[in-house]
């Protein structure tokens, strides 16, 4: 019977060394094969050709001209944590977005979201935001802000932030424009 | 023998290094407040761990020139994005092109030197990344500073310098996290070069870990294993069995922690003791090693302690098990062979976020899923599915733009003819309008206003009723010097001289504020006659240039469709080739498994027959 002992242990032996052999090689392996050399080049060349798509596709959209961009940043967001906005220019709905628990981490962490991507005649528009969410102490909470915004000849950027009021522990919600 | 299985078990947890060197995360950019809004934007891509479209705005808005502020922020990000995703000869050319500007700010550099270190450790080359990795020393924070010094000693373990590594894990001030791995690493190593005690020690101090973390807890139980494994080698069964109880008894290690312990049972003749843990193994899955050991296990420990008819019910038992499984595995190779293996691991998630792999174990039990969670604990096999995922994306990603590119194609027609089409109106308009003329009158009253200001004319600015009053002055006054010398006309001089005195002063007083409104009003005229040549100006650039930008879009779009079709077609070829591979690996995997079964079985057959010869023997 003690054959039978050693022979078991062969057997476990041999369900072994795919694992054993895994582990003595470095966390990754310096040889690529060919296919992985195909892989890693299409990766490199798809991110270029989307690279160039989508400037093709700004340029062809929404040209410099006319082009207005809405971003949303937040700086602290001790205050308030934001669930949804919506974007209205001259009094029309433009974008109505819910924010996953990602993406509000993202904004917390520095992130900043282009809410919108639009086209605008030349001459004065008015912006208004309204964000919902939780404010001080859970409480749900909607604010709106709102600019006037004048749009010349070059593309126009406006930055709808969310910020702590510190002095009123609040949160605090401007608008601003950048060239 | 024995002592060659015991390394080698020993040795097997030493993948837990993995996550250390390939956590997918880009850990410690430095902080920076946002100057541009579109790095913003790519930082909110790359916090969500979308890497792809992060690579992909980070290049548009570099070439766009929209990152100014951030150049050397966003080269760094750029570098870290290219690791991420694996691809290591781009990451490390942004990175020596950052080291090599004598511009990059240190804080840069720092980081720099580090991920260019971390590359070159992907890569195999340990003595280069050590050199880049002892030069990003500063302001790295404290988890990359942690990270740092094990590579460091990582780098050194696998060149097999040994003190070395023990030295730079020494001392560790940094996270215990990345101390734990360190320490595991390399009591792993030096169990692996003959010296145990150094190296148990080691594995001691991270299976001893009291946590609640569940990626230490794992390391625990793989340190704590391999602990078990290396005593039982040793012969010391009874700290074996110590070492293997303080594994987790649900957990990826557990079917060989039970095993081990059934060893160290039977090692001290404790036969009854061993038969415990043996058989909780028999109500687990077959495809784990451990498990298929403990069908001969059982009926081996039966036998020792001389309960032959048991041992018989289980060998028999065993045998009819691994046909069973031989038989299934047979059902899975075939459906891997027809392709459905792959569309069953995609389906299965696997997109690295949380709690996905865990998910796999309770996929429905077909041919075609059956095996995927024993096949993604793989590190081939995982690396490989990562590799088709990533061409199914770029697929699908090169199909939508393929798509999108058609409705492109169409905007620049339509643009073309609706601007053909508005041109007659447009340029009729604007033959309407001549600005010249406007800006020549513009010139005459400014001209005009000042004169006046010069000579202080305050009839220049007098009102339509003051110019009536002042010309019918002038007229009396004309009239008076009709009748010079008649005396009867004094009254009359006396009142127009009162008069246009009078209205003289009015003019006079008036003369600062008309002035000033005055000024104002030319002021504004001229911003009116600017915007109207400007807005004339860019209506004319717009009436000449639009037809060649038109074109110069078009031009664009023609020549970007056959470098899509031309990667589309590479991309089908790659993802089949990688199927392919995919299979063969599993394939491979799951003979491997079904030869060890049929050696088991043999096993179990050979025992068997030897009981039933014993019996046949005894009178």
């Amino acid at each position: 019977m003690k054959t039978a002992f050693i022979t078991f242990l062969a057997a476990l032996a041999a369900a072994m060394p795919a694992v054993a052999d895994e582990a003595a090689v470095p966390a990754a392996p310096a040889e690529r094969s060919a296919l992985d050399a195909e892989v890693q080049s299409l990766r490199r060349e798809v991110v270029d050709l989307n690279r160039d798509l989508f400037m093709l596709e700004e340029d062809l959209l929404f040209p410099a001209s006319t082009q207005v961009a809405v971003f949303v940043s937040m700086d602290v967001g001790t205050f308030f944590a934001v669930d949804s906005v919506q974007l209205k220019i001259d009094d029309k709905e433009v974008a109505n977005y819910l924010y996953t628990e990602r993406e509000q981490d993202a904004l917390k962490r520095g992130g900043v979201q282009r809410l919108w991507l639009g086209n605008l005649k030349a001459g004065e528009h008015e912006v208004t935001a309204f964000f919902t969410g939780q404010g001080p102490h859970e409480r749900d909470y909607k604010r709106g802000t709102t600019l006037q915004v004048e749009k010349g000849v070059g593309a126009k950027y406006v930055e709808l932030r969310i910020s702590d009021k510190a002095s009123k522990l609040q949160p605090e919600f401007v608008v601003k424009v950048w060239e | 023998m024995l002592g060659r299985i015991i390394i080698l078990a020993a040795l097997a947890p030493l993948a837990a290094a993995a996550p250390v060197v390939e956590q997918e995360a880009i850990p410690g950019l430095p902080a920076v407040k946002v100057q541009d809004l579109h790095y913003g934007d790519v930082l909110f891509r790359y916090y969500q761990q979308d890497y792809f479209d992060a690579l992909v705005r980070l290049a548009a808005y570099r070439d766009q020139g929209r990152l100014a502020a951030h150049a050397r922020d966003a080269e760094l990000l750029r570098g870290g994005l290219y690791l991420s995703l694996g691809q290591h000869r781009e990451a490390r050319e942004i990175f020596e092109r950052l080291l090599a500007d004598p511009a990059t700010p240190q804080q840069v550099r720092d980081r720099a030197w580090f991920w260019l270190g971390k590359v070159l450790y992907a890569s195999g080359m340990y003595e280069e990344s050590d050199r880049a990795l002892r030069q990003g020393a500063g302001s790295l924070g404290e988890d990359l500073e942690a990270e740092r010094r094990l590579l460091i000693a990582q780098g050194l373990l696998y060149r097999q310098r040994y003190s070395e590594a023990i030295a730079e894990l020494s001392n560790w001030q940094g996270p215990r996290y990345w101390l734990a791995y360190g320490q595991f690493n390399l009591g792993v190593a030096l169990v692996r070069a003959g010296e145990a005690a150094r190296g148990l020690e080691l594995l001691d101090a991270v299976g001893s870990l009291e946590t609640r973390w569940p990626e230490l807890m794992a390391l625990r139980d793989k340190a704590n294993l391999a602990i078990g494994y290396a005593k039982l080698q040793a012969g010391e069964a009874a700290a074996a069995r110590l070492a293997l109880e303080r594994v987790r008894l649900e957990g990826p290690q557990s079917n060989k922690a039970l095993l081990g312990a059934g060893w160290a049972d039977a090692a001290a003749k404790q036969y009854e003791a061993a038969l415990a843990p043996w058989q909780e193994l028999q109500g687990r899955s077959l495809l784990d090693a451990a498990v298929q050991e403990s069908y001969l296990a059982v009926p081996y420990a039966y036998a020792e302690l001389g309960a032959l008819a048991q041992a018989v019910e289980y060998y028999e038992r065993a045998i009819a098990a691994y046909d069973a499984e031989r038989s299934r595995i047979g059902e899975s190779i075939a459906a891997i062979r027809e392709g459905t293996l792959l569309a069953a691991a995609m389906q299965a998630g696997g997109d690295g976020r949380e709690g996905w792999f865990a998910q796999l174990a309770t996929l429905p039990d077909s041919p075609e899923s059956r095996y995927l969670y024993h096949l993604m604990a793989g590190h081939e096999f995982q690396e490989g599915l990562k590799n088709y995922r990533a061409l199914d994306a770029m697929a699908k990603n090169l199909a939508d733009w393929q798509q999108s590119l058609g409705a492109f194609t169409d905007m620049v027609e339509t643009r073309r003819r609706a601007f053909e089409a508005k041109l007659p109106a447009a340029d009729a308009r604007l033959a309407t309008v001549d600005v010249a003329t406007i800006n020549g009158r513009r010139d005459a009253l400014q001209a005009g206003f000042e004169a006046a200001v010069a000579a202080r004319d305050i009839t220049a600015l007098a009102t339509e009723e003051e110019r009536a009053q002042l010309d019918m002055l002038d007229a009396v006054d004309a009239e008076l010097a009709r009748h010079a010398g008649d005396a009867s006309y004094d009254e009359a001089r006396e009142k127009a001289r009162l008069a246009r005195g009078v209205l003289l002063w009015e003019l006079d007083a008036a003369w600062k504020v008309r002035s000033w409104q005055a000024s104002r009003a030319l002021r504004d005229l001229n911003a009116a006659v600017y915007d109207a040549r400007t807005r004339e100006t860019a209506s004319g650039r717009a009436r000449e240039g639009a037809p060649e930008k038109n074109a110069a879009l078009a031009r664009r779009v023609e020549r970007v469709s056959p470098r899509i079709d031309t990667l589309a077609v590479r991309v089908e070829e790659a993802k089949a080739a990688q199927g392919r591979r995919l299979a063969d690996i599993a394939v491979r995997e799951l003979e491997d498994q079904r030869k060890r079964l049929d050696e088991y079985a043999v096993q179990a057959r050979y025992a068997l027959a030897t009981i039933y010869d014993r019996t046949a023997a005894t009178p």
